[in-house]
């Protein structure tokens, strides 16, 4: 069953989703440059930004009614480990498509993990 | 890569010639594309502006037929551009594919005219085989319709052909399994049905799986190709990022279609199927932003494309705010009750269109012209280069104008419109008449101005660019 | 430098495969997906009703199951007074759709929320109470689809264009605009107020 967003919050509901991706953008934007950058200091930065992901998350499955059905509570779940895991994943792959045939030592960006 | 030679002809082989000659079209229709939107703008504001000569459906079904064509010239314009080169053996069929050029470009010009003297019919067969189908986006009557298909197919042959003669690359495997999936989903759209909600239901498979699957792939094949040769990426790591790109695109892409099932008749399980692949559609742009940072730091950049290089970033920006965001923030089905169908839509249409598949034509042109100028320098200080820059920053200026002014309209529409009156004729147009709603079409126009104007600029340039440069292109080292 | 220390699940041939198999297997979802849908999507079925449904009454009301506005079919309400076949009813609305496309009504009108936005959707058209009455709708909707350009639409001074719809199209066009309003569109417009249906006749009906 859906429930449609109240016209009260729309705003809220558009803000959210908008703040979802550009938070989840940030995160991976500083996580990414953290590592590449071997600067640690950068890496809480990029927590915050995701803890601002998992508020506006929260923010817009409470506007559009998400958390009143077993499906779309899934999706809410989903999203939430999805974006935490996805900079790590794509990170790695990184490392692993770059490392095949390449010298790594030039690089120190598997020291921090 | 031969670097001499002031003589495009010395250099360019037949497929980057032919190349050349879509580019052209290309432009010219996205002149069209400006001109049109303009009128089909100014409609909004003084309603009886050609009232009855070149109406409101007229204008707007020309805006965005021209864009569907002029991204589509400029598509396949690209793939015979790397063609010879990929491939690594001169194209199959050459004089067929010069054929097909004067064809396609003649149905084209046809199908305009008729669009523009005849317009519409009687409600019969016979006007949906000749004169339009009446359809967005598909509106082309039948006989082009299967002439396109027709192009295609020939375009598919000396692609594969082509391809088979030489070296079957990476790249070009997916680009020949691309070109079969395009062909074959527009087959999707070519019949006639009394059911609008089976008609609406295989009308998504050629709009959404074109343009949110098989011409992201496309652009995927063509980027990869740019990265190689533009910036001396390794081969192999493009071509492994290529494929996960496929599968993040077509993984999210495919089942994404049901996004659009929510409110033509199709059942109710297509809720959660749309939002729980919409939920994943920023993924491959999340792998996008931690790949680029990688790639900074990874390589030193060395850009011998100035203008290419900003228009490749310019892409990947468009990509993110067009697709990512103003997708993600109206395609929840609970929110897209009251945007589906309001300025809302427009404003994600626009942005997304061009900043996900403009910015890599027009990336691509910049590519070619360096050659067909004689490979000529294109870094910094380039002759002229005032004129790139201001055509890259009055396209922007204009177009954020514009989708900024749509979502405040659009945002209007859906709370009067939408939800409080219910999107009856009088909640039409009372929010079609609100301050907010109006004052936002004023702005539109002039973000359409500011657009023109970089339109006539870019256009200017492409014309002009590297003529009065004699440095020969930055080497960059290729594979 | 050898490619035999390459990862697994970094090599190109791995995600080759899985781009092969992810995409094969999100197309067969799809297919199967497809099979269904068109089954429900079939003129005739509890979704999309039969196009002899133009017999009938239809009205829109709130559903407290589905938590949303429904069709609902109601008693025998002829279009134009005379009752059709479903042969008959499914060349009208044929014809109307034919209509609808060869004058491009898609790209100023949204149906089913699809379309341009210059002008109102028209899901729910043959619902609008704008057209004033239940008894003199059709033929107002007839009239005003043979001259548009005659008549008052709003304050912008938006008008809709004289399209040379004959009266047998503009007929055809109202059967299919009532038959599409017949569809379950999962509550697509929400909140839609429709016209006055009841026996009972209205004040605003008794007036000629």
């Amino acid at each position: 069953m859906l429930e449609p967003v109240k016209l009260a919050n729309f705003f809220i509901v558009f803000f959210s989703a908008a703040a979802v991706i550009l938070f989840g953008a940030t995160y991976a934007l500083i996580f990414a440059w953290s590592r590449i950058k071997a600067r640690p200091g950068l890496m809480p930065l990029a927590y915050v930004a995701y803890m601002g992901l998992f508020i506006s998350v929260l923010v817009l499955a409470f506007a559009a009614h998400l958390f009143h059905n077993e499906l779309w509570s899934f999706i809410v779940l989903l999203m939430l480990a999805g974006y935490l895991i996805a900079p790590h994943a794509i990170w790695h792959l990184c490392i692993g498509t770059h490392a095949e045939t390449e010298a790594a030592p030039s690089l120190n960006i598997s020291q921090q993990h | 890569m031969a670097a001499s030679g002031h003589s495009p002809a010395i250099t360019m082989n037949g497929g980057q010639k032919l190349a050349m000659k879509y580019f052209t079209v290309a432009i010219a229709l996205f002149g069209a594309q400006c001109l049109f939107g303009m009128l089909a703008g100014i409609q909004y504001l003084h309603p009886d502006f050609l009232f009855g000569i070149l109406d409101f459906s007229i204008n707007r079904m020309l805006h965005i037929n021209a864009m569907i064509v002029w991204l589509l010239f400029g598509f396949i314009g690209s793939v015979y551009w790397l063609l010879e080169d990929e491939a690594g053996v001169p194209i199959v069929g050459l004089p067929l594919a010069k054929l097909i050029f004067w064809v396609f470009t003649l149905a084209v010009v046809v199908v305009v005219l008729v669009f523009l003297l005849v317009q519409i019919g009687p409600g019969k067969q016979s006007t949906i085989w000749l004169i339009t189908e009446g359809r967005e986006y598909i509106e082309a009557p039948r006989w082009a319709d299967i002439g396109i298909v027709v192009c295609v197919l020939a375009f598919f042959y000396n692609v594969a052909a082509t391809f088979a003669r030489g070296r079957f690359t990476h790249i070009g495997g997916v680009l020949v399994m691309d070109l079969v999936a395009l062909a074959g989903i527009y087959l999707a759209g070519m019949f006639y049905t009394p059911n609008i909600s089976m008609d609406q239901h295989w009308w998504w498979w050629v709009i959404h799986l074109w343009v949110e699957a098989t011409w992201e792939v496309l652009v995927g094949c063509l980027m990869a190709y740019g990265l190689i040769k533009t910036m001396g990426v390794r081969r192999q790591i493009v071509e492994t990022w290529l494929y996960i790109e496929v599968a993040l695109m077509f993984g999210s892409g495919i089942l994404g279609l049901g996004h659009h099932y929510f409110w033509i008749g199709t059942p109710e399980y297509w809720f959660t199927i749309g939002g729980f692949f919409s939920a994943l559609e920023p993924i491959p742009l999340v792998a996008m932003v931690v790949h680029a940072v990688f790639d900074a730091g990874h390589h030193k950049l060395k850009s011998a494309n100035n203008p290419a290089l900003a228009w490749i970033i310019a892409q990947a920006f468009g990509n993110f705010f067009g697709a990512g965001v103003w997708g993600f923030m109206h395609t929840l089905p609970q929110i897209n009750l009251y945007t589906h169908g309001t300025q809302w839509t427009a404003s994600h249409g626009h942005l997304a269109f061009f900043g996900a598949y403009a910015t890599m034509v027009i990336a691509f042109l910049y590519i070619a012209l360096q050659k067909w100028r004689g490979n000529v320098w294109m870094g910094g200080n380039l002759v002229g280069a005032w004129k790139w820059k201001w055509a890259i920053f009055l396209l922007h200026a204009g177009m954020i104008t514009m989708v900024m002014a749509m979502l405040i309209s659009g945002y209007e529409q859906s709370q009067i419109e939408r939800a409080i009156e219910g999107s009856t004729w009088m909640g039409y147009f009372a929010a079609q008449g609100h301050r907010w709603f109006l004052q936002g079409m004023y702005w539109r126009q002039i973000g359409g101005w500011v657009f023109s104007a970089g339109f006539v600029l870019l256009a200017w340039d492409l014309l002009t660019i590297g003529k009065r440069e004699t440095r020969s292109a930055l080497q960059v080292p290729g594979e | 430098m050898s490619e035999t220390q390459a990862l697994w699940w970094a090599s190109t041939s791995f995600w080759r495969k899985t781009a092969i198999w992810v995409t094969a297997g999100s197309f067969v979802v799809l297919i199967f997906l497809t099979f269904d849908t068109v089954k429900q999507i079939t003129a005739g079925g509890k979704r999309v009703p039969a196009y002899s449904v133009i017999n009938q009454r239809i009205d829109y009301k709130f559903d407290e199951k589905r938590n949303f506005q429904v069709p609902v079919i109601g008693p025998e309400e002829p279009l134009f007074g005379k009752k059709v076949t479903e042969a008959e009813a499914e060349a009208l609305v044929s014809h109307g759709k034919l209509t609808t496309q060869a004058k491009n009504c898609m790209d100023c009108h949204t149906l089913l929320g699809n379309g341009a936005y210059f002008a109102p959707d028209l899901t729910k058209a043959w619902l609008d109470p704008s057209w004033g009455a239940k008894e003199t709708r059709e033929q107002t909707m007839v009239e005003f689809l043979v001259h548009p350009e005659l008549a008052a639409h709003n304050p912008l001074g938006r008008r809709m264009p004289n399209l040379k719809i004959t009266e047998e199209e503009a007929r055809a066009t109202v059967a299919f605009l009532k038959w599409m309003s017949s569809i379950d569109t999962n509550g697509f417009p929400a909140n839609f107020k429709p016209i006055d249906q009841s026996n009972a006749p209205t004040p605003a009906a008794a007036q000629p």
